[in-house]
């Protein structure tokens, strides 16, 4: 049966493709992307299977933009606390920002890492939570979908039913998920623009609307591309896209990193008890 | 304030629910029955597990004593005039919730009003402790018993806003740890199984927890792996998805509500197992077995019932911990005042 699916889906695929070149603009129609055929396991139901535990490598999470390599602020680290150069995640590189948009980029940079939601133990948000040095788990049911994240137990479950309306905002938002072909595309909203992008102060705001695409590439790779769009920060949406990266080990699993104890001298330092003279 | 409201709360329902059983007569009843064999067959995942998925919160258990009053003995369920009691309670709870305006003469409080919080649905069993057949949680050890009073003394003079550590884990929105997660409390009760070939996610709303239990029979990571929700690994015996979880962290949290309660050690093995009794009904039980910390294992029981309309919070406790600020800024203001004042300055 799986056999039939997959030969059906690589039919669909040809007759797209061959659509596509039949269509004169075919080469400019970027916001379709040719519907990919995935790779690795699948449900019972035919659809890909994307269970297991994730992670990114990649430098996204200290900028997603292009960077070089840089000192960390504190020295006592030596080596171990720099900032490796990397190659960014976002399309084409540039973020186009708004003026005012791009100056609170600026100012969040200028008060890293304090101000850093991450610092702080705060949860992540989306799309961050996706390329953190951590891993995340996907729990794929026969209906919804958990995304279990290893960094300060922060997890999202993608309605996979019919779409729900984000409630009040939230640092994970609201996710809804539908399969377009092999992908899995999740439509997130009612993020509360609390959370940062990266290191780097990169930010949206509360009207942030993402567009989320898994693909399946091959049973070690799980494709990640969102599409970020938010009026109030942003003169038109833009793009990130990264690989993320099945790991692999007999006993992987996402362990307990609950760093609210980690940021607590952070938060509340300056306001405990000084040792009287 | 939580702290306070909670533990105000809790001594007044301690207090409510002795006074019921004590004018009631006690009628002879079995002792805590033994969990019965469900003969209800839950349906299938399409990878042949039972499906346990959906929203199991504890809401309708609030007002259930995780320990039995002393005089209810072995009895593992309210007589019918104590039911009634009950009800007559929870409709009281409800016409008072839903008045809209405060008496002229009435005392104002630093307390949330009472629909602030969420009640059950009055229920007949005595106790979530099943065993012991008193339904009360098994006598500390001696090493226990040596702990919690060196932490008593470690607290003598310090406090009770030095630094956030005076708080609990649960005020510090750290973990209510892998009892308190579950047990039910004033509100955000909510508990969901996610099922995927292979596993089983649990997910708690407060404080949000999600607990990966692999199917797959790996062992545990090495005793150097320790966490405040410890290691779960899980199989199914018929339709009973039995959770062992080892690798804790020791000394942190409790089995009480919220993760209160005598501190369980890191040695403790925790057995849950999740049993679908009928359509909307799951059977859940946990045993305690920590030789370190209590002389005999123990058990909780709660019979959940499943509630698709609830809704499960993003319950960001760390993120909006104002309280936390305000409490050590309160206390550094106090003190600074009391310095001036002393200094004469004032």
């Amino acid at each position: 049966m799986r056999k039939t699916l997959t030969l059906l889906s690589t039919a669909a695929a040809l007759v797209c493709g061959s659509l596509l070149l039949m269509t004169p603009d075919g080469a400019r129609a970027q916001a379709a992307p040719a519907k990919a055929v995935a790779k690795g396991p699948r449900m019972t139901d035919g659809k890909p299977n994307l269970n297991g535990v994730w992670q990114a490598i990649t430098t996204a999470n200290w900028d997603i933009q292009d960077h070089s390599a840089a000192p960390g602020p504190f020295w006592q680290l030596g080596a171990i606390g720099a900032i490796p150069a990397g190659q960014g995640i976002v399309e084409g590189n540039e973020i186009p920002y708004t003026p005012a948009g791009l100056a609170k980029k600026k100012q969040n940079k200028a008060n890293w890492p304090a101000e850093d939601p991450e610092a702080k133990c705060y949860m992540p948000g989306i799309p961050r939570a996706n390329y953190m040095p951590f891993p995340f788990q996907i729990i794929q049911s026969n209906k919804d979908i958990l995304m279990a994240y290893e960094f300060a137990s922060s997890n999202r479950l993608i309605n996979m039913g019919k779409p729900v309306e984000a409630g009040s905002d939230t640092w994970m938002g609201t996710s809804n998920g539908k399969w377009e072909g092999d992908t899995l595309v999740v439509d997130v909203t009612g993020l509360n623009g609390l959370a940062w992008f990266d290191r780097a102060g990169n930010w949206g705001s509360d009207k942030l609307h993402i567009v989320e695409r898994y693909n399946r590439t091959s049973n070690d790779v799980l494709n990640y591309e969102a599409t970020i769009e938010d009026p109030s920060v942003f003169t038109k949406p833009w793009k990130i896209s990264l690989p993320l990266y099945k790991r692999a080990e007999k006993n992987a699993q996402i362990l307990e990193f609950k760093c609210v104890e980690f940021a607590e001298e952070l938060l509340y330092g300056k306001y405990k008890k000084q040792p009287t003279k | 304030m939580k702290q306070r409201v909670l533990t105000s709360l809790m001594v007044i329902a301690a207090g409510l629910v002795s006074a019921l059983l004590a004018t009631m007569p006690i009628i002879g009843q079995s002792a805590a029955p033994k969990a019965k064999k469900s003969t209800y067959t839950p349906p299938k995942l399409p990878w042949g597990d039972p499906d346990l998925q959906g929203l199991w919160p504890g809401t309708d258990l609030i007002e259930v004593p995780l320990q039995r009053d002393l005089k209810a003995g072995e009895r593992a369920e309210v007589t019918q005039e104590e039911f009634a009691e009950r009800q007559a309670k929870a409709e009281r709870t409800a016409a008072n919730d839903r008045v809209t305006h405060v008496a002229k003469d009435s005392k104002v409080g630093i307390n949330p009003p009472g629909y602030w919080l969420e009640h059950g649905i009055p229920q007949k069993i005595t106790s979530l402790v099943v065993d012991p057949p008193n339904g009360r949680i098994p006598e500390l050890t001696d090493l226990a018993k040596q702990k919690a009073a060196q932490a008593k003394q470690a607290k003598q003079g310090h406090g009770p806003n030095e630094t956030w550590e005076d708080q609990s884990l649960y005020d510090r929105c750290i973990t209510r740890g892998v009892m308190g997660s579950i047990l039910p409390v004033i509100y955000n009760n909510g508990t969901q199984i996610v099922q995927g070939p292979g596993y089983v996610a649990i997910r708690y709303e407060m404080i949000h927890e999600t607990k990966i239990i692999p199917l797959d029979g790996k062992p545990h990571p090495t005793s150097n792996i320790k966490s405040y929700m410890g290691d779960a690994r899980g199989h199914f015996e018929g339709n009973t998805l039995v959770i062992e979880t080892t690798n804790f962290l020791g000394d942190k949290n409790g089995i009480g509500l919220n993760g209160g309660g005598t501190p369980h050690s890191a040695d403790m093995v925790l057995t849950e197992k999740w049993t679908r009794t009928a359509p909307d009904r799951i059977e859940y039980t946990a045993t305690i077995n920590d030789p370190k910390t209590w002389v005999r294992p123990w058990t909780v029981r709660m019979p959940l019932r499943l509630n698709p309309e609830f809704p499960l919070y993003e319950y960001a406790c760390h993120e909006g911990n104002y309280a936390m600020f305000n409490m050590l800024k309160g206390a550094r203001a106090d003190e600074a005042a009391a310095e001036a004042a002393k200094a004469g300055k004032k």
